[in-house]
């Protein structure tokens, strides 16, 4: 026992003190040689320098004896690891060329991957915030397989009184509403939820207490829960805060809760406050528009909830068919996690995609660096070998090498990832929970994995030639036998033409992006929106009721039109209840009384805006047809307005004047008749199509209105004096939100614009990589083949043949690389065609565009290194070797 | 190639020791002393023989400290420890057994 420990005790020694040891070894090696010498020359009368040498073959290989020495003392692995450290470092530091430039591609690969990988991570991989939440689903309407809309009262407590797969179910109505405590007013994001939106979360607040059943019941004194961030700015503190009253859309509510710091949004929805909602029994079907969360009760699956909701939707929807025909309706459940993400896997799956395809370049790239770099070491390593280097050694010092470059790469790459997912956040995809996303634990896990598949992949074929070769045939050709054979040209040119098959579906998609985004930027929103303002106005239901009979809607815009209209600068004044080109306000199913739609069918649905006097004029919309509104029109006999591609796309033959329609499936009110056509204005987004149905809003005026302000004068003059003009009317009302609309347009394509941005940046990388590939293969290329490049010179060839035979062997891997890149972006940019606007995803045009793009870089990067080889003098190449 | 034989694997250890028996010695003295007292037939490479000496000095049968030699240089000196004076009669009587056993093989008609 106590000889075992003094083992551990000599090998600690050793490898404390491992120079000291190996100056021992080396005064008793000499001392050795000395006495042999010595002896040599007593006892056979050799001359000392002869002596000296036969005791040195008698010894055999001093270095060989040192290493079996070590490997003795049981320490070698560690000394030997750290001296291939800094042998590998050395060695790069000598070829700053190399190492910066293999560093930079590895570290911005692995930096942009990170940065995806982290924002996939938040939104895609991780879970809701909720516990079980994949017990949480969304309550949708669905007829036909991609027809889905929201809920109605009538909907909801159906599924309220008569499931049993639905532990709890909740509906959400949010909207922006105007809140005032103390002086203080400001519009804000607020979710008037019942009881169970809560429950159905498991949301509990940190102080008071939850909203609860009896809040529910219509006339119930209204309350809230509001968020950690509210109850501190606006209420001093969460203690002080329960209790408070705060005037919610003109309604007081107590304030019974607050939640948890950081709970900003609920399923999604964000909101400062969430106010009871109170609903009214229901006298019809509709109107829809309630968002509806459920929990799967314990044991319940997807499956069996959805057959039970098509069960009660079965029951419960004959019960209301007066007003709701399409009889094959039913209600659905799906994962709110599933829905919650639906689009940002397709955009985050996007960007993913395009940086794994980046960083295979880089790591592609780096590995055709690595190659050249072992071919120009060859020489040394076959001296190593025959020195008596092991094979186990020369691997692990080359391995060393990549894994050395990867490490550096990845420490650079996570602090260029954590630049990058700033960035990502700052411009990046608009997907929920994005700004969740954080370089963690995970994120480092994952960049250590891209940084062993980099050093791996980089590393793997210099050590597989080292393990091939033959060491004296090597010695013999100098230092060209590694990286001019055959073998490693045919590896080379294999990274070559994988680097240009990967960058041409990069390209692209960035080049499709780019066109669809060109397209996108030249529609006509319809309407002007050059000094046109808008105000939103929001009346609190609290103050105007709004309920038959009363004017008090009525009244405020008519006292505030004339006042607006009368500021200097103003020269037009409209009302809207939409805001182009991305909110259409309201949706409204109709059905044409001269081609009503089949029966237990749905009815087509169209942007349902309200208007007021001059919105037409102050938008700069043009009257194509028929007539505006006048102030007859007051809904004794609705009317509407259409825009042209309405009319054309239900009345492609005729005029759509004249025409009449059962709006909102009321089959008892009287018929709503179309009296114009006017130009197409966008509100589903510039990509969307230009239907809409203009109402007037004298036929019921809404509480939300914009108000549209076309001014003479910059627009920043004016609005002061415009929302002074409507203070004065009621100066209780919030009129923070003000919109240049030149600006709203802009921002409209901020999402394509931003991915094209993106995937700009990516297709740019991939292209300056690929290029930066086939000119390292052909710049070593033509180092390797110097003198037979020279003799073919002396032999006569022009500098044109040299250039022709360099660039045509370079071009041949490019075209290889680029038809097989084509192939597979033929096959993948299909995946893409939900992104693009007015774009085939396999536009020939575009996909030839950048083929050929990508094909000149590559003719300009094979030019350079030929330009090169002519230049050779041949007298001298020839000389030389 | 010459008279010399190769060392049977296991048998420089026990020659070593057996150097060693007869009081310290360093390394050129072991190599020395093993061709004298073979007559030249075992001439251990020197690559041999100094990991042999480190493997015996970490197995702990013999320790080594540096002194003057009778040349009066700085050598380091070998010295055999009771460990090793025990494993060098286990290895002489393994090898005797081993031995005999060739020799009667051998003998035999």
């Amino acid at each position: 026992m106590s000889q075992w420990m003094q083992r551990i005790a000599r090998r600690i020694r050793a490898l404390l003190h491992g120079d000291a040891v190996d100056g021992d070894v080396d005064a008793e090696i000499r001392l050795h040689l000395e006495m042999e010498t010595e002896e040599l020359m007593r006892a056979e009368g050799l001359p000392a320098a002869e002596a000296r040498r036969r005791a040195l073959v008698s010894f055999g290989g001093v270095e060989r004896y040192k290493e079996a020495h070590r490997d003795a003392r049981g320490v070698r692995w560690f000394e030997e690891l750290t001296q291939d450290l800094r042998y590998a470092i050395r060695g790069l530091l000598h070829a700053p060329a190399f190492s910066v430039s293999a560093v930079l591609v590895l570290a911005l690969g692995i930096g942009a991957s990170t940065a995806v990988f982290s924002a996939v991570d938040a939104v895609l991989l991780s879970r809701l915030p909720y516990p079980h939440d994949d017990q949480l689903v969304r309550i949708y309407n669905q007829s036909g397989p991609t027809n889905r809309w929201t809920l109605s009262t009538v909907d909801l407590h159906a599924l309220e009184e008569q499931s049993r797969t639905l532990s709890a179910v909740g509906a959400l109505r949010g909207k922006r509403v105007a809140v005032s405590y103390g002086s203080a007013a400001e519009r804000l994001p607020t979710g008037f939820v019942t009881s169970g939106f809560l429950h159905a979360l498991g949301v509990r607040p940190v102080r008071g207490r939850t909203l609860e059943a009896r809040d529910d019941a219509v006339g119930a004194p209204p309350v809230a829960v509001v968020n950690h961030r509210f109850a501190t700015e606006a209420l001093g503190g969460d203690a002080s805060a329960v209790g408070r009253s705060i005037m919610v859309d003109g309604v007081a509510h107590t304030v019974v809760g607050v939640l948890p710091a950081g709970v900003n949004d609920l399923a999604g929805v964000h909101a400062q406050i969430w106010a009871s909602l109170q609903l009214e029994p229901p006298t019809r079907r509709g109107p829809f528009g309630l968002y509806v969360i459920g929990r799967l009760a314990d044991g319940a699956t997807l499956d069996a909830s959805q057959r039970e909701l098509v069960e009660i939707s079965r029951r419960v929807f004959p019960l209301w068919s007066a007003g709701f025909q399409d009889s094959t309706a039913h209600l659905t459940p799906v994962s709110l996690r599933g829905d919650l993400l639906r689009g940002a896997g397709h955009t985050l799956g996007l960007l993913a995609a395009a940086v794994a395809l980046v960083l295979l370049i880089g790591v592609a790239n780096v590995a055709g660096l690595m190659l050249v770099r072992a071919t120009g070491r060859s020489r040394e390593i076959v001296l190593r070998t025959v020195l008596g280097a092991t094979r186990g050694r020369l691997v692990r010092l080359l391995v060393t090498d990549s894994v050395v470059l990867a490490v550096v790469g990845a420490v650079a790459g996570i602090a260029l990832g954590a630049a990058a997912l700033e960035l990502l956040k700052a411009i990046g995809p608009d997907v929920p929970r994005l700004d969740e996303a954080r370089l963690d634990l995970r994120t480092v896990a994952f960049a250590a994995a891209a940084a062993l598949f980099a050093a791996v992949s980089i590393g793997a074929y210099p050590v597989a030639l080292l393990l091939k070769r033959d060491a004296a045939p090597a010695l013999r050709d100098g230092d060209r036998a590694v990286g001019a054979g055959r073998r490693s040209h045919a590896v080379r040119g294999a990274f070559v033409v994988a680097e240009f098959a990967l960058a041409l579906p990069v390209l692209a998609v960035a080049a499709l992006l780019l066109n669809s985004f060109m397209r996108l930027q030249r529609v006509d929103p319809g309407f002007d929106p050059e000094r046109l303002v808008s105000i939103h106005v929001s009346l609190p239901s609290g103050l105007y009721p709004n309920d038959s009979g009363d004017t008090s809607v009525r009244d405020y815009w008519a006292r505030a039109l004339p006042l607006v209209r009368a500021v200097p600068g103003v020269a037009s004044v409209g009302l809207g209840a939409a805001l182009p080109p991305y909110d259409w306000g309201d949706f409204n199913n109709f059905d044409l009384v001269d081609r009503p739609v089949p029966p237990n069918t749905s009815q087509p649905v169209a942007p349902w805006v309200g208007i007021g006097d001059g919105y037409f004029a102050a938008l700069g919309v043009p009257l194509l047809e028929g007539r505006l509104f006048t102030p007859a029109d007051t809904g004794v006999a609705p009317v509407v307005v259409v825009s042209r591609s309405w009319a054309k796309h239900y009345y492609p033959d005729g005029s759509a004047i004249g025409r009449q329609m059962i709006s909102g499936g009321c089959t008892e009110c009287p018929h709503t008749t179309v009296v114009g056509v006017v130009g197409d204005v966008k509100y589903d987004g510039l990509g969307g199509t230009g239907d809409a149905v203009y109402a007037p809003v004298t036929e019921g005026w809404p509480l939300d209105l914009n108000l549209f302000v076309r001014t003479s004068v910059p627009p920043a003059q004016v609005v002061s004096r415009v929302r002074a003009a409507l203070a004065s009317v009621d100066p209780g009302i919030p009129l923070n939100e003000v919109v240049n609309m030149d600006e709203r347009v802009y921002e409209s394509i901020a999402q394509p614009r931003h991915m094209t941005a993106l995937l700009g940046g990516f297709a740019a990388a991939a292209v300056v990589l690929a290029a930066v590939g086939i000119f390292g293969m052909l710049s070593y290329t033509v180092s390797a083949r110097r003198r037979e490049i020279g003799v073919r010179m002396a032999l006569g060839a022009t500098g044109r043949t040299v250039i022709g035979m360099i660039v045509r062997r370079g071009m041949g891997h490019a075209i290889a690389g680029a038809v097989l890149g084509l192939v597979a972006a033929l096959v993948g940019t299909r995946w893409l065609a939900s992104a693009l606007f007015d774009v085939n995803a396999t536009d020939p045009l575009t996909l030839g565009a950048v083929t050929l793009l990508l094909l000149v870089v590559a003719l300009v990067a094979c030019w350079l290194p030929a330009r090169g080889a002519a230049g050779i003098d041949p007298v001298e190449a020839i000389r030389a070797e | 190639m010459d008279e010399r034989a190769d060392l049977l694997q296991g048998t420089l250890d026990l020659l070593i020791l057996k150097t060693l028996i007869l009081g310290p010695l360093h390394g050129w003295g072991i190599s020395k002393r093993l061709r004298e007292l073979s007559s030249d037939v075992f001439d251990v490479g020197q690559g041999s023989l100094y990991p042999a000496l480190y493997r015996l000095e970490d197995k702990g049968w013999i320790r080594s400290e540096w002194g003057v030699s009778p040349e009066g240089r700085r050598a380091k000196f070998y010295t055999l420890t009771a460990a090793g004076k025990k494993r060098f009669a286990a290895e002489r009587s393994q090898w005797r057994l081993f031995a005999g056993a060739v020799e009667r093989v051998l003998e035999a008609t």
